[in-house]
């Protein structure tokens, strides 16, 4: 479906992304030099680098995209380049943009967008750090996925072997800035922490309790796994995949079979997508619940966390009742889903909706009339809807602040456009109204998951997924219950993938966290912290 | 001061005693109201024999005060503990200006816990020493004014001698000076005990903390006689509200059969005051760091109404 110039866009394309590209073709004439449209709502254009400034600023300006995310591949061999891409998305029309930018081999440079998108900081430095590519002009261009006491390698350069063992750490560890002014404070907290949790460093900068500054350092789990799969077969990969965060196994799943079913081409029966529904929104559940809890245990309510629990643990047993796992791993396969829900376990989830409508009303209503909690819970942590949008803040934090997406709506997968639903939005943005997005889509994933029950289509199981195509490349998203996941893929011959980026909300969402607890007290901080609860080790991988 | 030393022996041996069984009691019972099972009411003994058994960890920045300080608040806990009428009265030490050297000793205590918090220098200590500070400078005047309409009530700033003339005049728990100070006491119980609404006992979240962020780092044996001593002191403050508020059945001395007595009348109270401050925890949140000294605040006016009414009502 490629085609190299500019007029004819495949019929297939989404209409509201056709009409966006036609006008991206006019005005970038020349400088756009290849367009490729493997999917009705995924495009690709090859752009001269020294464009990439003024195309984000148009897509964003004219089309209302938002840069969702930034990766690299090392394509030395077989494009004696380095690429950069850029997903685009188009909410209003659901569709994705993908800028794709060739960088010499030599001493690769591109201009950095952070400070036009400061939501990209992070993901630019990742690329730095990973590839060796600088990123010029970018406003703190310190390392940040591979701390300071990595020897000079790029890991992610094909060059680079997986199973090389690297000299122990040598020099200067990193340097904190430092706030100096009478009465400040440092607190260092981490990045080993008292509860189960995994390792993060967050330095307090304090005037006696309001925090001034707060200094996040994550990749201390780094673990090399996108690397991983390119050493992987591809159906190993949904294996890998569920273990990128664990508590978002089937999403992460999810989303990559989402991506190697697109690079197939492979249409996934009505039966395994509505299956899929019903897991994504089971993970929802049991997450959400257990966040509802967490909360109130931080501002030392433990009555409604013990509540929370008990509902949590339910929905997790029900989930091994159907699928054999607590926290359903093994379930995700290419395809479709590996197990079928046969009358007994329908019967059980069905139960499970019920008893959970009930009950999970009553916690919302002890929490509701619980005014020491309320008092704790609003004004606090505020994460301003401007502050959300610089950021590119998604998920369920986005939506607390004001910014009214979930892939679930804009670019329905799975069952999803064979259901209704709502989307809570709220503006106020405090720790509050993340709990009180997480309390409705509580009750909107029930509904869900009754109405998927009420339309399950029969029929097959999975559609087997033979060795896919080399070269191609293909997008795969899901809404997780914390945000949108991404994950891109790109073939490679032997059934094996070339290059796998995978993008966790957590990655998006860490700095939010900087912003919100200013003008906080510090013993304010860890209900701030449970309210976004993100995930280390999705964004360390 | 002559002392008894069969009270004496009795009394500290009850002290020690009681004090983790307390703990634990009040640890079961919020337990089961959260429909968990928790520990057994005499796992803190256990614990106690775990840490002494353990070896101590000591920062290097640490000086002579970090190991002077479980020392001091041990002894001060224990000879607060010997003041205070449990049992039988009198209590077996009897120290100038009664309830006025209570009140110093466990200041004094509470200094020294302040000074093992920021003597390692590590933040989190520095923090609960700063903010065990700001509340105890609102608790302390609260808890004192209680005291003292007790006192005024029984004619002496002796806690011995205050318990004795409260016996018997049972009408004096409907008078308000009287119901105004024990609410005044229970707050500061709960602030001083490090309970929620002021502090939670049962989190790990080092930020939030007050207390436990002062003895953090702590271990092994030191932390065995900090722990023992927060129990002690939380014994007293109990005794302290179920002694000088409902004065009756202690046992008027040594006599064996008057002592059973008196400890089966010790045993309802404190239950009694246990489930108490287990429902205040169980229903509800902890505050804003920020309006803590409001609730303090709060207790400080109680404890003044209670003495401006002793004399308006007398």
């Amino acid at each position: 479906m490629s085609s190299s110039g500019s007029k004819s866009f495949s019929a297939a394309l989404k209409p509201g992304l056709r009409r966006a590209m036609e006008a991206l073709a006019k005005q970038f004439r020349g400088r756009i030099t290849r367009v490729d449209a493997p999917r009705p709502d995924e495009v690709y254009l090859d752009a001269d680098p020294v464009m990439a400034g003024a195309l984000c600023s148009t897509l964003y300006k004219k089309h209302g995209a938002r840069l969702a995310g930034v990766f690299a591949e090392d394509a030395r061999t077989s494009e004696r380049a380095f690429l950069v891409y850029q997903i685009y998305a188009l909410d209003a029309v659901g569709g994705f943009v993908v800028v794709r930018l060739a960088l010499p081999p030599e001493d690769p440079a591109l201009a950095s967008l952070t400070s036009a998108v400061p939501a990209v900081n992070w993901q630019e430095r990742e690329i730095q750090d990973w590839f060796g590519i600088r990123l010029l002009g970018h406003s703190n261009p310190r390392r940040c996925a591979m701390h300071d006491d990595w020897p000079p390698v790029h890991p992610m350069r094909k060059d680079f072997d997986l199973r090389a063992t690297l000299p122990p750490f040598r020099g200067e560890r990193h340097k904190f800035r430092e706030v100096e002014g009478e009465g400040v404070f440092q607190v260092p907290v981490g990045p080993v922490h008292a509860g189960i949790i995994e390792p993060g460093h967050f330095l307090f900068s304090v005037a006696g309790e309001p925090v001034l500054y707060l200094q996040l350092r994550l990749f201390y789990v780094h673990k090399g796994t996108e690397k991983l799969f390119e050493s992987l077969l591809i159906p190993h990969g949904v294996r890998l995949a569920e273990s990128i965060s664990g508590d978002s196994g089937f999403a992460h799943a999810t989303a990559f079979c989402h991506a190697v079913e697109r690079a197939a081409g492979v249409e996934i029966p009505a039966r395994a997508r509505a299956l899929r529904t019903i897991c994504l929104e089971l993970e929802r559940l049991y997450n959400h619940v257990a966040d509802i809890g967490a909360i109130c245990t931080d501002v030392a309510f433990v009555t409604a966390n013990m509540h929370a629990m008990r509902l949590k643990e339910r929905v997790l047993r029900t989930n091994e009742h159907l699928t054999g796992n607590r926290l359903l791993r093994g379930m995700a396969c290419l395809g479709g889903v590996r197990f079928d829900f046969d009358a007994g376990r329908i019967g059980a989830l069905s139960g499970l909706l019920d008893e959970l409508g009930n009950e999970f009303n009553d916690l919302v209503e002890i929490i509701r009339s619980h005014s020491g909690t309320r008092d704790r819970l609003e004004t606090t942590g505020v994460l301003s809807p401007k502050v959300a949008r610089d950021l590119g803040i998604v998920g369920v934090a986005g939506r607390a602040s004001g910014i009214d997406r979930d892939m679930r709506r804009d670019f329905p997968h799975d069952f999803y456009d064979e259901v209704q639903f709502t989307v809570p939005v709220f503006s106020e943005g405090d720790v509050q109204r993340r709990l009180a997005v997480r309390r409705e889509e509580v009750y909107q994933a029930i509904s869900i998951i009754r109405q998927t029950l009420n339309k399950l289509p029969d029929g097959p199981l999975r559609t087997e997924v033979r060795e896919v195509p080399p070269d191609r490349v293909a997008l795969g998203f899901v809404e997780g219950w914390r945000g949108e996941i991404f994950h891109w893929v790109h073939t490679a011959p032997g059934n094996r993938l070339a290059r796998c980026k995978v993008k966790d909300p957590s990655l998006q969402n860490w700095p939010a966290l900087s912003e919100a607890i200013l003008g906080n007290i510090i013993p304010d901080f860890p209900v701030v912290n449970k309210s976004f609860n993100l995930s280390y080790s999705g964004t360390d991988r | 001061m002559n002392i008894d030393i069969t009270s004496l022996i009795a009394q500290t041996a009850l002290v020690l005693l009681l004090s983790p069984l307390l703990s634990g009691l009040i640890a079961s019972l919020k337990a089961k109201l959260q429909n968990r099972r928790g520990p057994r009411v005499w796992q803190p003994f256990f614990d106690l024999i775990k840490f002494f058994r353990k070896d101590m960890v000591i920062s290097e920045h640490a000086s002579g005060v970090f190991a002077a300080v479980p020392h001091v608040v041990f002894a001060t806990a224990l000879m607060a503990g010997l003041m205070v009428p449990l049992a039988w009265v009198p209590a077996p030490l009897q120290l100038f200006g009664g309830a006025l050297a209570l009140v110093g000793l466990l200041a004094l205590g509470r200094f020294f816990l302040a000074l093992g918090g920021l003597d390692p220098g590590s933040a989190f200590g520095g923090m609960g020493s700063s903010r065990e500070m700001t509340i105890s400078a609102i608790a302390e005047p609260a808890m004192m004014l209680a005291i003292f309409t007790a006192a005024i009530a029984g004619g002496s700033t002796n806690l011995s001698q205050i318990v004795m003339a409260g016996d018997g005049h049972a009408g004096r728990f409907l008078e308000p000076a009287h119901t105004l100070a024990f609410s005044a006491m229970f707050i500061v119980l709960l602030a001083e005990t490090g309970r929620v609404p002021v502090d939670n006992p049962a989190t790990h979240l080092e930020l939030t903390m007050i207390h436990e962020a002062m003895i953090l780092e702590y271990s092994g044996r030191y932390l065995a006689m900090l722990e023992w001593a927060a129990s002690m002191k939380q014994l007293v403050l109990f005794g302290l509200l179920a002694n000088l508020f409902f004065p009756f059945g202690l046992a008027p001395g040594m006599l064996p059969a008057a002592v059973a007595q008196g400890m089966g009348w010790l045993a309802i109270k404190l239950v009694g005051l246990a489930v108490a401050v287990v429902l205040v925890e169980f229903t509800n949140a902890k505050l804003r760091l920020f309006r803590v000294p409001d609730l303090l605040g709060a207790a400080f006016v109680l404890a003044t109404l209670a003495l401006v009414s002793l004399f308006l009502f007398r």
